[in-house]
């Protein structure tokens, strides 16, 4: 029955080599680790090398990635906070995920809002969620959370709680006391 | 024609100011009635318009809903922002009230029935009404509220303006009236009246009538002009405020407002009590022709509010500016030279005629240039292949 | 002096003193479709400054995801889309069988672009009528879409059991079958929503006053919209005829023929035109399932009792309601998700308002607010 079904668009391999082909065409000076998620092609950088790979990504006619999808952290616990990047170029149509992980102590990146409007917000949600810090944001305020609070909920070591209750605000478990 | 310049004798023979005060109390009574089955009305006919039943609780067909609102508007705490500044704030309501009770004084519902028969009685409505502004400007600036100052300024703005077509408009009509009028009495509302026996002025000055109407929907904040309350920006504007009796206030403000525009509007263009055989028949047809044709005015007002979009200011000055005013200002020139030369009457209908219909088609045919085809039917004429 | 302390006061050479005046915007506002909060900096009636401030609807679906395992989820995930809750759960879907490598059957995916191309419906026609009241014909739009919303609802409580938030479908297929009389009713349905579409075309596209409030009011340029970020109805409207179910096709869409309306200068009147045509090409999707869709089974049999999976990373997009709503999911075994991410096109969307409003009248600031067609739900997460 699954027989008749379309084949998975996304995963076929010979179009995402010449991405990763090209990319390192284009662009010689810059490291990277190649990679394959489920949906597209992972590049794995070092956030030195982020805003060079995404500056050459962006210009380059033959590469041309001009729309970002999408920013994700993710928190690997001991290895560091890490920062995804889905790009996509219309040009092309090729899909690119970035990843970048930055180092346990220093999670510190550059800013992509030179390039991308839309970096803004994904950058601010990330900062305010993972405790990331985008150097060279516009304006680095909290935008999903109060503007004061300075916590960071999506970390693996951020309990599942109220936020009152670890502010102090208020105490115990929420909900009435019988 | 005289008899109608002459104040109405007093009922009962008692004294005349006893007897303005009878007749006032007596008004307000009617008019507040009038006004709690207005805002019934406007609630049954606009859910009528959009596939609803509308209050159909209170009573049977929630007969009894406006008062059943009023009581509890009058229950109601009567709120004070901290920002507000306390006696423009507190009076606000009874300054804007007053001006519509004041045109509601010389209005002759039938033959000498009102509460005084004013002898520039045209002339006292237009000057009493453009004092509305104030009160309104009183509550957007005493409100302490940024919603409230954007709604006053914007409703001085548009009262300004539209006040001026709304004027010309009406002159064009006391032109009309002067040449058949004899005598110095052909701003009185009676004597207006009794002119349009044959034929009711609309005939005569229909560009003015549409001028007339479109200015009157911009002085009362209907839709399509309801910029300075616009509900989806400035939620209520200059009332915003306003809780309880206050807000009432200002509700049967523009209620009493609409119901005085439009017997305004029915006596000056639509024959008033008079047009059809309101002199043979006697008063009870000429108190129903009067109302029959306010109620009339205000059905298509509430229309228009169900049907049509809002305005944006600057559209709003430019239609105001550009087209009404030179349109009436034309008009007035052409009245102006049929009636000194004492040119056919007839010669009246043709030129308004040709003036409402210029204004019609300027519009009809700003809609007509829509920058794309409609939707309708494009689906049906797509016959989608399958595999 | 002000007595608002976020203004500013200028002191000019001549001694003279001016305020920035500044108008709040919600978060309790008819015009903001939820809790959204703009602060609007004015110089009379045109705004030079905006600044929006969301997060009131927070609800932290992100970290709950993380914390209950991949079934339980899929509840929280219906409530970021709530006017399309089954587009939602669809890319939510989709994200897990691509991480487990789980096979859907033919007819469950049937079941599903059908309920999915009726959330976009239903979605479309709440935009309609809530961007009718926005520029203000009092709620006369609202009601007419509100007309076949019930009409769309009342197919959904039949088909699964719930109105906004059915929690249908599952990683594999959908929850049930069907019920018998589907066919007739989807397809009497879909004459009542053609006659919705119609009557709402006439009320507004036929409306001159709409026509001139909403043509050539903020145009958006092609390559601007795509740097912003913007994807769906708004980026379609400036020309780009993009839409992932032609560019990145899922699920049977490959199968089934349809257009992708496309704007021309990307103004207001373009994102609702495209809307208004977007809504006949669903139709006419869900009409073409109604005749390929077999009998057959609705849910994988071959599922694991509990589902766990070991290691994988995705990046799923669909072309959501408002744009493309793209799940990023990421496992490391157990049951439960190690991080998932929604993309949700509201936000992005909403990213670029201030770029948009700013020149424009208070009274046409929120007519874009309403023309990009937020969901609360799925900004805030």
């Amino acid at each position: 029955m699954s027989s008749t079904l379309p084949p998975v668009p996304a995963a076929s391999q010979s179009p995402a080599e010449t991405i990763v082909e090209a990319i390192r065409r284009n662009l010689p000076h810059v490291p990277f680790a190649e990679g394959q998620t489920a949906t597209d092609t992972d590049l794995a950088v070092a956030p030195e090398h982020l805003l060079a790979l995404v500056t050459g990504l962006k210009t380059r006619k033959e590469l041309a990635f001009d729309f970002l999808r999408n920013i994700a952290g993710v928190d690997m616990e001991a290895e560091g906070l890490v920062c995804k990047y889905q790009l996509y170029s219309f040009k092309h149509g090729h899909a690119l995920q970035i990843t970048v992980a930055c180092p346990p102590d220093n999670p510190r990146l550059p800013s992509l809002t030179g390039l991308y409007a839309a970096a803004d917000w994904h950058e601010r949600e990330a900062a305010e969620m993972f405790g990331l810090i985008f150097e060279g944001h516009p304006n680095p305020k909290n935008l999903l959370l109060e503007e004061d609070l300075r916590i960071h909920p999506l970390l693996k070591a951020h309990p599942l709680q109220k936020v009152e209750i670890l502010q102090g605000i208020e105490e115990g478990p929420p909900g009435f006391k019988f | 024609m005289s008899p109608y310049v002459a104040f109405g004798d007093p009922i009962f023979g008692i004294w005349n100011w006893l007897d303005v005060v009878v007749r006032t109390v007596l008004l307000v009574t009617v008019m507040t009635v009038v006004v709690m089955y207005l805002i019934y009305g406007e609630r049954k006919v606009v859910a009528r318009m959009q596939q609803r039943l509308g209050p159909m609780r209170t009573g049977p067909y929630g007969l009894w809903q406006s008062f059943a609102d009023a009581i509890k508007l009058v229950g109601k705490e009567d709120i004070r922002p901290t920002g507000a500044d306390r006696w423009v704030f507190e009076s606000a309501p009874f300054a804007t009230f007053i001006p519509v009770l004041m045109v509601l004084v010389t209005l002759p519902f039938a033959e000498n029935w009102g509460v005084r028969n004013l002898a520039l009685g045209m002339f006292f409505v237009f000057a009493v009404l453009g004092l509305n502004i104030v009160g309104i400007m009183m509550a957007g600036l005493g409100s302490g509220n940024k919603y409230a100052l954007l709604g006053g300024v914007r409703a001085a703005a548009q009262m300004i303006s539209y006040e001026i077509p709304l004027v010309l408009s009406l002159l064009a009509v006391a032109m009309v009236a002067g040449a058949h009028a004899t005598g110095d009495n052909a701003l009185n509302l009676n004597v207006i009246s009794t002119l349009q026996e044959d034929r009711p002025f609309i005939v005569l000055q229909p560009l003015a009538f549409l001028i007339f109407f479109t200015a009157m929907l911009s002085e009362l904040h209907r839709a399509p002009f309801d910029i300075p309350v616009a509900e989806s920006e400035i939620v209520g504007g200059y009332f915003v405020e306003y809780s309880g009796i206050r807000w009432s206030m200002f509700q049967l403000t523009e209620y009493a407002a609409m119901w005085a525009f439009s017997i305004f509007g029915s006596i000056v263009f639509l024959g008033g009590w008079e047009w059809p055989g309101g002199q043979d028949i006697g008063w009870g047809w000429q108190l129903a022709l009067t109302l029959g044709k306010s109620f009339f005015l205000i059905l298509v007002i509430f229309w228009v509010r169900t049907t049509v979009p809002r305005l944006r200011i600057d559209q709003l000055m430019n239609f105001c500016w550009k087209v009404l005013l030179p349109m009436s200002i034309v008009q007035i020139i052409a009245n102006g030279f049929i009636l000194v030369y004492e040119w056919p009457e007839e010669l009246l209908t043709v030129t308004s005629g040709i003036g409402a219909v210029v204004l019609i088609a300027i519009i009809i045919t700003r809609a007509l240039r829509r920058p794309k085809q409609s939707l309708v039917g494009a689906y049906r004429q797509v016959q989608v292949p399958v595999r | 002096m002000s007595i608002w302390p976020e203004e500013r006061t200028y002191t000019h050479a001549d001694g003279f003193e001016t305020v920035d005046m500044t108008i709040n915007i919600g978060p309790q506002h008819p015009a903001t479709h939820g809790v959204f909060r703009m602060v609007l900096t004015v110089d009379g009636e045109m705004v030079v400054d905006c600044e929006p401030y969301i997060g009131y609807l927070h609800r932290g679906l992100e970290k709950l995801t993380e914390n209950n395992d991949y079934r339980q989820a899929m509840g929280f995930w219906d409530r970021t889309d709530y006017l399309a809750g089954m587009a939602c759960e669809g890319a939510y879907c989709m994200a897990v069988e691509k991480l487990a490598g789980i096979e859907v059957p033919e007819r469950a995916e049937y079941i599903r672009v059908m309920l999915m191309e009726l959330s976009r419906i239903n979605s479309h026609f709440m935009f309609l009528g809530a961007f009718g009241a926005d520029v203000g014909s009092f709620g006369t739009s609202f009601v007419y879409a509100w007309r076949e919303r019930e009409r769309i609802y009342d197919l959904f409580e039949e088909v699964t059991g719930d109105r906004m938030f059915p929690t249908y479908f599952r990683p594999g297929g959908v929850a049930m079958d069907l019920p018998e009389n589907f066919e007739p009713r989807v397809r009497w349905l879909l004459g009542s929503i053609r006659q919705g579409i119609e009557d709402l075309d006439r009320l507004l596209t036929g409306n001159e006053i709409f026509v001139e409030r909403c043509t050539g009011l903020s145009p958006l340029a092609t390559d601007r919209a795509i740097n912003m970020g913007v994807t769906g109805p708004v980026l379609r409207a400036t020309g780009l005829p993009w839409d992932l179910r032609k560019a990145e096709p899922y699920s049977i869409y490959p199968r089934i023929a349809f257009d992708i309306p496309t704007g021309r200068q990307g103004d207001i009147f373009d994102r609702y035109f495209v809307r208004l045509a977007e809504m006949y090409q669903s139709a006419r999707i869900v009409e073409q399932c109604l005749e390929q869709i077999e009998p057959g089974l609705v849910l994988n049999p071959k599922l694991p009792k509990n589902l766990r999976i070991d290691n994988g990373e995705c990046y799923v997009r669909n072309e959501g309601t408002k744009g493309e709503y793209g799940v990023y999911a990421l496992a490391r075994g157990g049951n439960k998700p190690y991080r998932m991410k929604l993309r949700s096109p509201s936000f992005c969307n909403l990213a670029g308002l201030r770029e948009m409003v700013v020149g424009n009248y208070v009274a046409d600031a929120i007519i874009i607010l309403g023309s990009l067609d937020i969901v609360l739900g799925e900004v805030d997460k």
